[in-house]
């Protein structure tokens, strides 16, 4: 089921939320909301499940207007940050807990609903802890409980509030994984906030970057990182060298006052040159990360320093000490006219 | 929640200041509460099981405690849906005049006992602004049951209000927006999620309303008239009693009272205790 929003705006009595959201989530697709906190992105995901009313906008669902409906009618599945379990239930009422509370005419048979919450629990690999109680689980055992949950009712849209902040990071990573591998076979419509962009990149299909209640771009992982729509978004996906256009021969065309060239640590190139010259980068430390290597390097013209990323076939092969100078140029950048540091 | 820690060695008292401090609370607990209620029961039982037994099934003795069970059958569970129709108002929605709402809550609380059952006497009573009305399609309220039953509402008004407001704002509404996009209806919601949350602190609030409920008498006194085998509850006829030097029938009924406490005091305990194991770990909200 597809989600359309336009002109969505929300103000809190003291800020603004979302300032106009213009979003289209295709139907199967796995979308995510990323941004700093405060950026808006949660509130946006409680808008589409109907937990806010936008104060302008509409949402619809496969172009039914939805936008004053309330949560309870929009049969969406929503998994809280912090899970939001029944705590005075055990894991099997939680997942049972949609279909008991649906009307006598539309609840399942005894059976049938036994059968359909042990199938859940299947799913999300917790069989074997139906009779326990969400006090008795770890965390990402809550968080498949909170899963099963939300999917017990069959929504056609699935929201996930940041769902994986609050575990540590290596069950962090095989949720995601597992979490990739369920939507596959599901293909229900997602949608997930993130303020970590590794997860985003790893999970999504595509990706809407959001600041101040804005979304700055959406596009798949690839495009944001080569072809970035703003500074911010340039920013906001990782480390990033940030240089006056004057540095490099190539840039001159750019040399405004406000201009800055983004060039990312993997793409930017340090060739030792012999003795002390002008507009050469000293190389300050190497950081041996196992399969990368981290340069930093000082330049005179830059107030931060200067850090390339090589990968171990490439450092081998180009050896550079501590104490080098090297000039500085870059294989990939992108040049903002506007884009003097805020 | 109360959370129970050792102080820390560096805020730890001095012996001598601990054994002074004890002491003074035990001589003061021992002087003011433990002594009165052993004075109570003796004084009841002074002439014996048969004249204590005799005093409590007097007809005007059952009468006083059956209108006691009366009123706190009524004010009791009036108060237990008003207190939770008053705390999720106040912990679920903002709006104008909220804070006033939670002030007037605590009304009952800062006012004396004896203004309240004044300002039904003023408002119903036979000279009062509705006392005419009432009077005219044959309504009594003061100095008859309805009236009893209105004091002692406004009195235990705020105890079940007071028990779940900050327990439900530390709760928080998670739990209940689940339920919503759950599909569950206002009433399932609350029947399922709400209600289990809050369970244990609605006890003790009830259990508070109760005793305070039974226990009333300032309010009662201006209110009822002193009718006996009529609008007499128990505290009113342990003071006519009382006043009439039937010290023996008087203690008897008021053993009664202080029985009723001492169990509330138990209940109340035992609940306390239950609620604190309750209180799970991990339903805080970062």
């Amino acid at each position: 089921m597809s989600i359309e929003l336009s002109g969505i705006r929300y103000r809190y009595s003291d800020a603004i939320a979302l300032a106009g959201i213009d979003l289209t989530i295709h139907s199967g697709e796995l979308l995510a909301l990323l941004g700093p906190s405060g950026c808006g992105k949660t509130t946006l995901l409680r808008v589409i499940a109907g937990l806010e009313f936008p104060d302008q906008g509409t949402v619809r669902f496969e172009g039914r207007d939805l936008t004053r409906v309330s949560a309870r009618k929009r049969h969406v599945g929503f998994v809280f940050q912090h899970y939001a379990l029944f705590n005075h239930l055990t894991v099997f009422e939680n997942v049972a807990f949609g279909l008991r509370v649906r009307s006598w005419r539309l609840r399942p048979r005894r059976a049938e609903l036994n059968r359909r919450v042990v199938e859940l629990l299947e799913l999300v690999q917790l069989g074997d802890l139906a009779q326990r109680y969400p006090a008795q689980l770890s965390g990402g055992q809550r968080q498949r409980v909170a899963l099963a949950r939300a999917l017990a009712v069959e929504p056609e849209i699935l929201l996930l509030d940041e769902p994986f902040g609050a575990l540590d990071a290596r069950v962090r990573g095989d949720l995601r994984r597992w979490l990739r591998g369920l939507h596959d076979r599901i293909h229900v419509t997602s949608v997930f906030v993130t303020h970590d962009q590794e997860e985003a990149f790893e999970l999504a299909d595509r990706i809407a970057v959001m600041n101040q209640g804005r979304i700055e771009q959406l596009a798949d992982s690839q495009t944001l990182y080569t072809e970035p729509a703003s500074p911010f978004v340039c920013r906001f996906l990782g480390e990033v060298n940030e240089l006056p256009p004057a540095l490099h021969a190539r840039w001159s065309d750019a040399h405004d006052a406000g201009a800055i060239a983004f060039v990312r640590p993997h793409d930017l190139d340090l060739q030792p040159v012999t003795g002390a010259g002008s507009g050469v980068a000293h190389i300050e430390s190497i950081r041996d990360l196992g399969a990368t290597v981290r340069i930093e390097a000082s330049h005179p013209a830059l107030a931060v320093p200067l850090v390339a990323i090589y990968e171990r076939g490439r450092f081998d092969a180009a050896p550079i000490r501590v104490g080098d100078t090297a000039f500085v140029s870059a294989r990939r950048w992108v040049i903002f006219r506007d884009a003097a540091r805020a | 929640m109360i959370s129970i820690r050792k102080p820390s060695t560096a805020m730890r008292d001095p012996a001598w200041m601990r054994a002074i401090l004890l002491s003074v609370a035990l001589v003061f607990v021992g002087l003011f509460l433990v002594l009165p209620l052993i004075a109570v029961f003796s004084y009841a039982f002074e002439k014996g099981l048969d004249v204590y037994l005799a005093s409590l099934v007097d007809a005007d003795a059952r009468a006083a405690i059956r209108l006691t069970l009366i009123t706190a059958a009524i004010s009791v569970p009036a108060n237990t849906i008003f207190g939770i129709a008053a705390a999720w108002l106040i912990t679920r929605f903002t709006f104008r005049g909220k804070n006033l709402l939670v002030s007037l809550i605590d009304l009952p609380f800062a006012v004396s006992p004896v203004i309240a059952g004044l300002i039904y006497v003023l408002l119903f009573g036979a000279q009062g602004w509705l006392g005419p009305w009432l009077a005219a399609h044959d309504i009594k309220i003061i100095f008859a049951v309805p009236g009893i039953v209105l004091a002692t509402t406004f009195v235990t008004f705020p105890f079940v209000a007071r028990e779940l407001i900050p327990l439900m704002q530390a709760q928080g509404s998670e739990q209940e927006q689940a339920a919503l996009t759950l599909g569950a209806s206002g009433f399932s919601m609350f029947w399922r999620v709400t209600l289990p949350k809050i369970g244990w602190g609605l006890v003790y609030g009830v259990i508070l309303c109760n005793a305070r409920a039974i226990g009333e008498f300032g309010a009662v006194s201006v209110v009822s008239g002193h009718i006996r085998g009529q609008t007499n509850t128990m505290p009113l006829h342990v003071e006519i009693l009382y006043n009439e030097y039937n010290r023996t029938a008087a203690f008897a009924v008021a053993s009664l009272l202080a029985l009723l406490a001492l169990a509330t005091l138990v209940v109340k305990q035992l609940v306390g205790l239950r609620m604190r194991r309750a209180a799970p770990e991990h339903d805080v909200a970062a």
